[in-house]
C-alpha cells in the first residue's frame, strides 16, 4: 500500500504493509527513534506524536490513517535557529527530565496542548494542565516538574 | 498483525466494500482504540479491515441539530463531543463522561460509534448515551436503514443487533424540553485518570421551572452484562420535587438503581464492592 | 563561598534527552542483527516432559533456537539458585524455557509459539508460611535451607539482636503487637527491559548493551554464567529508562541474549514487551511482619521485637539481603533500647523478588510508625510527642552501631509537624461525605553507601585536554537519578571549568575504572568523593607546573574561569596543561584516584558502622477520605530530609517527587495481583501507578547537616523519599476514619469495607486498633 504524508514538513510516499501502526512507520521505516514505545497498549503516552494538530498515541493508530496529513515527531521540533523547543527549554529548566524516557511523549502532549491554548487564547489552570498529561506515564519524575515545566509554557 | 485494509472515501464505497466481503472474514474500524490491542491478541492472517477513518462522508462525522434532536455521527471522536458547546451545555453527562475517557491522545481517535458496537459494560459514552435515550441509526449495504433505542441496540454482553451487513452512521439525542437540568456522570476507579470504570453512573434529569422532575434517564456501567436503564428508578424520579427529596426518598432511588445491578468480581473490585458503590453514589447525585 | 554546589544545574545531557536523540537500549540496532525471544512455562509448576523446537526451527527467517539441554552454563542468582533456562522443572510462571533468535522480532514471537512443550502439571506453594510446613515439597532443588537453615524451603535467613529484650518489657507500660502485609509490586520503569549482544568469534569477546546498574558486578557474574572470563566482556550501557533497583541482579534473558549471539554469530536483541516486563522483572519483597513494640509510661521507647516471613518466590535475588537494611530501622529508627529481629525468606512458586529503591525499608518502616501511632493513641500521648522524645540525635551511637555523626532526625520531624499544621488537623473532628486526616512517618537509611560487597568504591580518571576541556571517566553509573550533573557540578566548583568544557564518560566497562554500581543512594556520595580525590591530585599537578610557569610559590589557588588565579599572578588553565604537555618533561594532565568509603563490613552479629553516614527524613502526609467510594487522595506532602548538603537543588526535588509518587502508589494503588502464581494484571491498565492528576503537592524542606564523610556535607537521598509514604498515608487514613489499615495497598474497598463493617467507625474501631497484648 501506497502512504503520501507529511513527517515534520517534508512530504514523503512510502509503500508499507497494510497493518503497519504508525510507531513502527516511524520507528522502524523512517528511522525516527526519538518516539519512544513504552506499552505498545496505550496506555503511557510515551509513544505520543502530533497528527494534524492533534496528540495520539502513535501505538494506537494505524500507519494508513496518515495518508494525507501532517505527522509531527520529536524530531520535528528542531529547527536551525532553534534547536529546542520552547516546551522543552522550559522541562529542562525546571528539571522535569529524568531517565527522559517519557521526555518525548511528554513534549509533544504538552506542545499540542500548548498550541490549542494558544490558537483559542486560554490560558488553562494548573488542574487543567495535569488533565492534559493524563495519559502520559512517568516514574522517574512525580510528573510536579513537567507539570511546572507546562504551566511555565503557558505564562 | 497482518490483515489486509480497504479504505473507502464515501459512502457507497463503503457500502459496497461490505457487500463484496459478506462472504469474508472482515472488521469494521474507526478509531481502533479497542480493535488494535484486540487484534493483536488474535490471528489476523486474511482478516480484511474496512477502515471508516477516511471515510469524507459528513453525517458520519458531524454534530447537528434539529427541532427535535441532536444528531452525532458515529465518527465523531470523544474530542469532538467535548469541544462542541452545546453539547456541553445541553448534555453535561455526555460532556463528562467522554471527557473522563482515557487520555487527550485517546480521545483524539476513539470515536462513539465504536465506543457504542464495543460493547463493555464500562463503555463511558455509551452509558451517557443510554441515560439520554439515544437512537442508533444504522445502514446496510442493501441500501437499508432503521433506528433502533440504544438500550434495546445492545443484546447481551458483546452482543448487538447488528448483522453483518450493517453499521451505525449516527446516533441522535432527543432535545431536552427544559433549560432546568441536572446531568452528570460519576465514574469510580483507583485513580483519577486512566481508569476504566469500576462502577459508573450516568444521570440526566429534566425539571418544570418549580424543580419538578419531568424526565429521569438514569443509566449505570459496569455492574451488569450490559447497561442498564433504571426504568424502575426513573420512574420512581419522575414527579418528584428535585429541591425537597427526603433522604429516604434517597435510599428508595439507590435501592431501585442498585435492583439493576448483577456485578461481576474481578481484580479491580468485587461484586460487593461495586453494589456498594453504585448504592453510594446513587445517594449523592441529589447533592450538588 | 560555593559558586556551582547549591544551586540549581540542568541535567548533563538533558537536552538529549528531551529531544529524542538519547539513545536507549530500545533504539540500538546493529548491523544483521536478530531479534530475541523467550518462551515462558505456560504454568508456574510443573515437570517438564519434553520440548519440541523442529517446527519452529523450520520457520522462515528462524535463525537458532536454544533449550537447556544446547548450552553449558552455570547457575546465577544471589544463592547460585536459578538456572537460565530451565529443564527439568520450572517453579514460576517467569521461568524460561527456550530462546529464539529470528531476523525479525514478529517471526521470533511466532516461532516461539510454534515450541512444542509437554508439561506435567505440579501443584504450586504460593504461601510461604504453607512452604515452611514439613510435608510441603522441596521448591528449588539448588536451595540449601536444609543445611543452612532447617528447613528445605527456606532461601536465607537473618538474625539480629541487642539490649536485653526481657528487662525491657518488663519495663514498658504500652505493648502492641500487630501483624502487617505487604504486597508485591514492582518497578515498572517507562522503559522495559532489553539487552543486545554481540560477539567476536575472532577473540572470543562479549559485548553487550547493557541496561544493568552495575555494570562491573555484571561483568562478574555474566562471565561465571557463561563460563567466560571476565574481561572478555565489555559491558557498554546505553541511556538507561528508569532503574530503581530492577537492573541490580542479572536476569536469564542477558546470558539468554549472549547465548543467541555466540551460537548465531550475530548480534541478537532482546525487548521485554510490556506484558512481559510485568510478568518477568524483579519485585519488591513481599512479606508478613509482626511486630511488637513498647513503650514506658513516658512514652519512651524500650524495645522491639520482629518475626518476618517474606516470600523469596522461586529464586534468590539481591532482594534477599534487604534484611541488612530492614534491621537498621528496626533497631536505630528512634532510640531502641532492646530489638530482636528475625527474617526469612522463603521459596514459593511465586516469582522472585528483587531489589527496589528502598530495599526492605518501605515495609520496615510502614510496620514501626503504624505501631508507634497505635502505642501513642494507647497511651493517650499524640503521636508527634512521642516522636520527638524518642528521636534519633547527633553523637548516638545505636544498638547495632552504626554512629550518627550528624542527625536531622528531631529537626526534620518538628518542620513537618509545624508546616502541615499536624496537631490542629489531628484535633479536627470529621464528619460528612470527604473526610480529612494526617499521619507521620520518619525514616533512616544509609546515606554513605553500604558496604555489601568487598569493595564499595569508585574510581575516576581525570583528564584536561590541551584545549582545557576537562573529561571526568567514572566508574559510577547514570539512570536518571542525575549522578553526571552532580559530577559536572562538583568539577566546576573545584576547577572552574564551565559545564560546557566538561564530559562525563561513564558507559563501558573497557574504558572506565572499577565502581560496584548504583544502589544504597550510593552514587553522589561516592563517586563524589571520588572525583574529589582525583581532583585534589589534579590540582596538585597544575599548581606545580603553574609554580614553575609563573615562578612563584604557593599552593593557594583559585580555580575561575578557566584560569588559575594567586594574587595578582594569574594564568589560563589551558595553557598550564599545554606547557605540562610540549615541554618537558612532556607529561598529560591525566589523573587516576580510587576512592573506598570508610564503612566498614558488619560484623557476624550485623553489629557495626556500615555507612559513611545516615540520611533521616520525616514526612506528614494529608489524605482526604471519601467516605462514598472508599477512594483515598493525597491531598499535600511536606517533606523535610537531612541530605547533609544541598548539592542540586532542582535535582534533589526531583527526586523527592518521584520516590513519593512511588510511595503514594505503595501505599494506595500499586499491587501485582497472582492467583496461583499467575499475574492477573500484567499492563499498566491493570496495574495502576500515579498519573499526572493523582499528583498531590509537594512541599519539600532539606534540613542541611554538613556531614563531613560526604562531598561538600551531603549525604545520599535517592531512597528516602518513598521509604516512609506508606507509613504516613497510613496513619493519616486511620486518622481520617478511626479505622487502621495493616496491609498495603489501602484500596478504596478495603476502605468501604472497613466501613461497612458491623462494628461501627469512630470509637468501635478505634477499640478496634488496641493491643493484642498488654503489660501494665
Ligand atoms: C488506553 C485505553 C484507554 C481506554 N479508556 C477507555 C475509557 O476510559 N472509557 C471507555 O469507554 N473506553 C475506553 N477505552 C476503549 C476505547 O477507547 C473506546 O471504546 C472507544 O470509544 C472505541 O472507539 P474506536 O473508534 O477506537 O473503536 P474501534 O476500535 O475502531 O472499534 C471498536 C468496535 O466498534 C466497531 N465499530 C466501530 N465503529 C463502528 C460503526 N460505525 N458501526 C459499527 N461498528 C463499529 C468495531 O468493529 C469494533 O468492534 C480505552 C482504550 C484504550 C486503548
Ligand atoms: S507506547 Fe503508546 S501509549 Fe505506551
Ligand atoms: S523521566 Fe523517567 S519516566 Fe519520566
Amino acid at each position: 500500500m501506497i502512504l503520501t504524508f507529511k513527517i515534520n514538513g517534508e512530504w514523503v510516499t512510502q509503500e508499507i504493509k497494510p497493518s503497519l501502526l504508525l510507531i513502527d512507520l516511524i520507528r522502524d521505516v523512517l528511522q525516527l527513534k526519538g518516539t519512544k514505545p513504552g506499552c505498545l497498549e496505550g496506555e503511557c503516552g510515551a509513544c505520543s506524536v502530533i497528527v494534524n494538530g492533534d496528540a495520539i498515541n502513535s501505538c494506537m493508530y494505524l500507519a494508513i490513517n496518515v495518508d494525507g496529513k501532517e505527522v509531527t515527531t520529536i524530531e520535528g521540533l528542531e529547527n536551525n535557529e532553534n534547536p529546542l523547543h520552547q516546551v522543552q527549554e522550559k522541562m529542562l529548566e525546571h528539571g522535569a527530565v529524568q531517565c527522559g524516557f517519557c521526555s518525548p511523549g511528554m513534549v509533544m502532549t504538552t506542545k499540542a496542548y500548548s498550541d490549542k491554548c494558544i490558537a483559542e487564547g486560554i490560558t488553562p489552570t494548573r488542574e487543567e494542565v495535569k488533565k492534559s498529561l493524563e495519559g502520559n506515564l512517568c516514574r522517574c519524575t512525580g510528573y510536579a516538574k513537567i507539570i511546572d515545566a507546562a504551566e511555565a509554557v503557558y505564562k | 498483525m497482518n490483515f489486509d485494509v480497504i479504505s473507502p472515501k464515501t459512502t457507497p464505497e463503503l457500502l459496497n466494500a461490505i457487500y463484496d466481503n459478506q462472504s469474508k472474514n472482515f472488521r469494521i474500524g474507526a478509531g481502533f482504540t479497542d480493535l488494535i490491542n484486540q487484534f493483536k491478541a488474535q490471528e489476523t492472517e486474511g482478516l480484511i479491515l474496512i477502515n471508516l477513518a477516511q471515510l469524507t462522508e459528513v453525517d458520519f462525522k458531524k454534530i447537528s441539530e434539529n427541532e427535535i434532536n441532536f444528531q452525532i455521527g458515529a465518527l465523531t471522536t470523544a474530542s469532538e463531543l467535548i469541544d462542541n458547546k452545546s453539547i456541553k451545555e445541553n448534555f453535561p453527562v455526555l460532556y463528562q463522561a467522554a471527557n473522563k475517557l482515557a487520555s487527550t491522545q485517546i480521545r483524539n481517535v476513539a470515536t462513539v460509534g465504536g465506543n457504542i458496537c464495543n460493547v463493555s459494560p464500562s463503555g463511558d459514552m455509551t452509558a451517557a448515551l443510554i441515560a439520554l435515550k439515544a437512537t442508533c441509526h444504522i445502514i446496510d449495504c442493501d441500501g437499508n436503514e432503521r433506528k433502533e433505542l440504544l438500550s434495546s441496540f445492545i443484546r447481551g454482553l458483546k452482543k448487538t443487533s447488528l448483522t453483518k451487513k450493517e453499521l451505525i452512521k449516527n446516533i441522535t439525542i432527543p432535545k431536552n424540553f427544559s433549560k432546568n437540568i441536572k446531568s452528570g456522570y460519576e465514574k469510580v476507579g483507583s485513580r483519577k485518570s486512566m481508569e476504566i470504570a469500576i462502577v459508573s453512573l450516568a444521570y440526566h434529569l429534566q425539571m418544570d421551572d418549580k424543580g419538578v422532575i419531568t424526565y429521569a434517564g438514569v443509566a449505570c456501567g459496569a455492574v451488569a452484562p450490559t447497561i442498564p436503564f433504571t426504568t424502575s428508578a426513573c420512574e420512581f424520579l419522575t414527579g418528584k420535587n428535585i429541591n425537597d427529596i427526603s433522604d429516604s426518598e434517597k435510599e428508595e432511588f439507590a435501592k431501585r438503581v442498585l435492583s439493576y445491578a448483577n456485578p461481576i468480581s474481578d481484580i479491580r473490585a468485587s461484586d460487593w464492592y461495586r453494589k456498594e458503590v453504585l448504592f453510594n453514589i446513587s445517594k449523592t447525585i441529589f447533592e450538588r | 563561598m560555593m559558586k556551582v554546589i547549591g544551586k540549581s544545574h540542568q541535567k548533563l545531557d538533558g537536552k538529549e534527552r528531551v529531544s529524542g536523540k538519547a539513545v536507549y537500549g530500545h533504539d540500538i540496532e546493529l548491523p544483521n542483527m536478530l531479534h530475541g525471544s523467550i518462551l515462558r512455562t505456560k504454568y508456574p509448576c510443573a515437570e517438564i516432559i519434553s520440548i519440541d523446537t523442529s517446527k519452529a526451527l523450520s520457520l522462515d527467517g528462524v535463525e537458532c533456537i536454544i533449550t537447556a539441554n544446547d548450552v553449558d552454563v552455570n547457575n546465577i542468582g544471589y544463592k547460585k539458585d536459578h538456572p537460565i533456562l530451565k529443564k527439568g522443572t520450572v517453579n514460576c510462571n517467569r521461568d524460561e524455557i527456550a530462546a529464539v533468535a529470528a531476523r525479525t522480532k514478529e517471526i521470533a514471537d511466532k516461532a516461539i509459539q510454534l515450541i512444542e512443550v509437554e508439561y506435567k502439571i505440579k501443584e504450586g506453594v504460593y504461601d510461604p508460611f504453607e512452604a515452611l510446613k514439613e510435608t510441603t515439597p522441596r521448591i528449588n532443588e539448588f536451595g540449601k535451607g536444609a543445611e543452612q537453615f532447617g528447613n528445605k524451603n527456606m532461601a536465607e535467613s537473618f538474625h539480629y539482636e541487642h539490649g536485653n529484650l526481657e528487662e525491657q518489657k518488663a519495663k514498658s507500660k504500652v505493648i502492641i503487637k500487630k501483624r502487617y502485609e505487604l504486597p508485591r509490586v514492582t518497578h515498572a520503569c517507562i522503559a522495559t527491559s532489553n539487552i543486545t549482544a554481540e560477539f567476536n568469534n575472532f577473540d572470543g569477546r562479549l559485548t553487550l548493551w547493557s541496561s544493568t546498574q552495575v555494570p562491573f558486578l555484571y561483568q562478574r557474574d555474566i562471565a561465571h554464567a557463561l563460563k567466560m572470563e571476565p574481561s572478555k566482556i565489555r559491558v557498554i550501557q546505553p541511556i538507561i529508562g528508569g532503574g530503581f533497583g530492577s537492573k541490580l541482579d542479572m536476569h536469564p534473558f542477558e546470558p539468554i541474549c549472549a547465548l543467541l549471539a555466540i551460537k548465531s554469530g550475530k548480534p541478537v536483541q532482546i525487548l521485554y514487551s510490556r506484558e512481559e516486563e510485568f510478568i518477568a522483572s524483579p519485585t519488591r519483597q513481599p512479606m508478613v511482619i509482626e511486630l511488637t513494640t513498647g513503650c514506658d509510661e513516658n512514652g519512651k521507647f524500650t524495645f522491639r521485637e520482629v518475626e518476618i516471613i517474606k516470600d523469596n518466590g522461586a529464586y534468590t535475588s539481591w532482594g534477599a539481603t534487604t534484611p541488612f537494611v530492614m534491621m537498621q530501622s528496626y533497631s536505630s529508627l528512634y532510640q531502641v533500647p532492646a530489638c530482636k529481629f528475625d527474617s526469612h525468606a522463603v521459596y514459593t512458586n511465586n516469582p522472585f523478588a528483587g531489589s527496589f529503591r528502598g530495599y526492605g525499608n518501605p515495609q520496615a518502616t510502614f510496620s514501626i510508625e503504624s505501631n508507634i501511632d497505635l502505642m501513642a493513641e494507647e497511651l493517650g500521648m499524640s503521636q508527634a510527642e512521642i516522636r520527638l522524645i524518642n528521636a534519633n540525635y547527633k553523637g548516638e551511637i545505636t544498638g547495632q552501631g552504626l554512629h550518627f555523626k550528624t542527625c536531622g532526625a528531631i529537626p526534620a520531624l518538628k518542620t513537618v509537624i509545624e508546616k502541615s499544621n499536624y496537631d490542629k488537623i489531628m484535633a479536627t473532628p470529621n464528619t460528612g461525605r470527604y473526610r480529612r486526616g494526617v499521619g507521620l512517618g520518619s525514616m533512616l537509611h544509609v546515606g554513605g553507601g553500604a558496604k555489601i560487597y568487598r569493595s564499595d568504591g569508585c574510581g575516576t580518571t581525570l583528564k584536561i585536554d590541551d584545549y582545557g576541556y576537562l573529561t571526568i571517566v567514572t566508574g559510577s553509573n547514570e539512570i536518571g537519578q542525575g549522578s553526571e550533573t552532580v559530577l559536572a557540578m562538583i568539577a566546576m566548583e573545584e576547577l572552574g571549568i564551565p559545564k560546557e568544557k566538561i564530559k562525563v564518560i561513564n558507559t563501558d566497562t573497557d574504558v572506565k575504572p572499577w565502581d560496584v554500581g548504583v544502589h544504597a543512594s550510593r552514587t553522589s556520595f561516592v563517586a563524589g568523593n571520588s572525583l574529589l580525590g582525583a581532583i585534589k591530585l589534579i590540582k596538585e599537578k597544575l599548581s606545580k607546573k603553574a609554580i614553575e610557569l609563573l615562578d612563584v610559590v604557593t599552593d593557594d589557588w583559585e580555580y575561575a574561569n578557566g584560569m588559575m588565579r594567586f594574587n595578582e599572578f594569574e594564568i589560563k588553565l589551558d595553557k598550564v596543561v599545554r606547557e605540562m604537555h610540549f615541554a618537558s618533561p612532556h607529561e598529560l594532565c591525566m589523573v587516576n584516584y580510587f576512592y573506598e568509603p570508610p564503612s566498614k563490613f558488619q560484623d557476624k552479629d550485623f553489629k557495626g558502622d556500615v555507612s559513611g553516614n545516615y540520611a533521616f527524613a520525616s514526612q506528614a502526609i494529608e489524605v482526604e477520605v471519601d467516605t462514598v467510594t472508599g477512594n483515598v487522595r493525597v491531598l499535600n506532602v511536606h517533606v523535610s530530609q537531612d541530605v547533609g548538603r544541598v548539592l542540586n537543588p532542582v535535582g534533589l526535588q526531583g527526586q523527592m517527587e518521584g520516590g513519593l509518587a512511588t510511595g503514594i502508589g505503595y501505599a494506595l494503588t500499586e499491587e501485582m495481583i497472582y492467583e496461583k502464581g499467575v499475574l492477573k494484571n500484567p499492563s499498566f491498565h491493570g496495574y495502576k501507578m500515579l498519573t499526572s492528576t493523582d499528583m498531590p503537592d509537594v512541599h519539600f524542606y532539606p534540613i542541611e547537616t554538613y556531614d563531613e564523610a560526604g562531598p561538600y556535607g551531603s549525604k545520599g537521598a535517592g531512597e528516602a523519599p518513598l521509604i516512609p509514604t506508606a507509613a504516613a498515608i497510613a496513619n493519616a487514613v486511620s486518622n481520617a476514619l478511626g479505622v487502621r489499615f495493616y496491609s498495603l495497598p489501602i484500596t478504596a474497598e478495603k476502605v468501604l469495607r472497613a466501613l461497612a463493617s458491623p462494628t461501627p467507625p469512630k470509637e468501635g474501631l478505634l477499640r478496634e486498633a488496641k493491643p493484642v497484648t498488654k503489660h501494665q
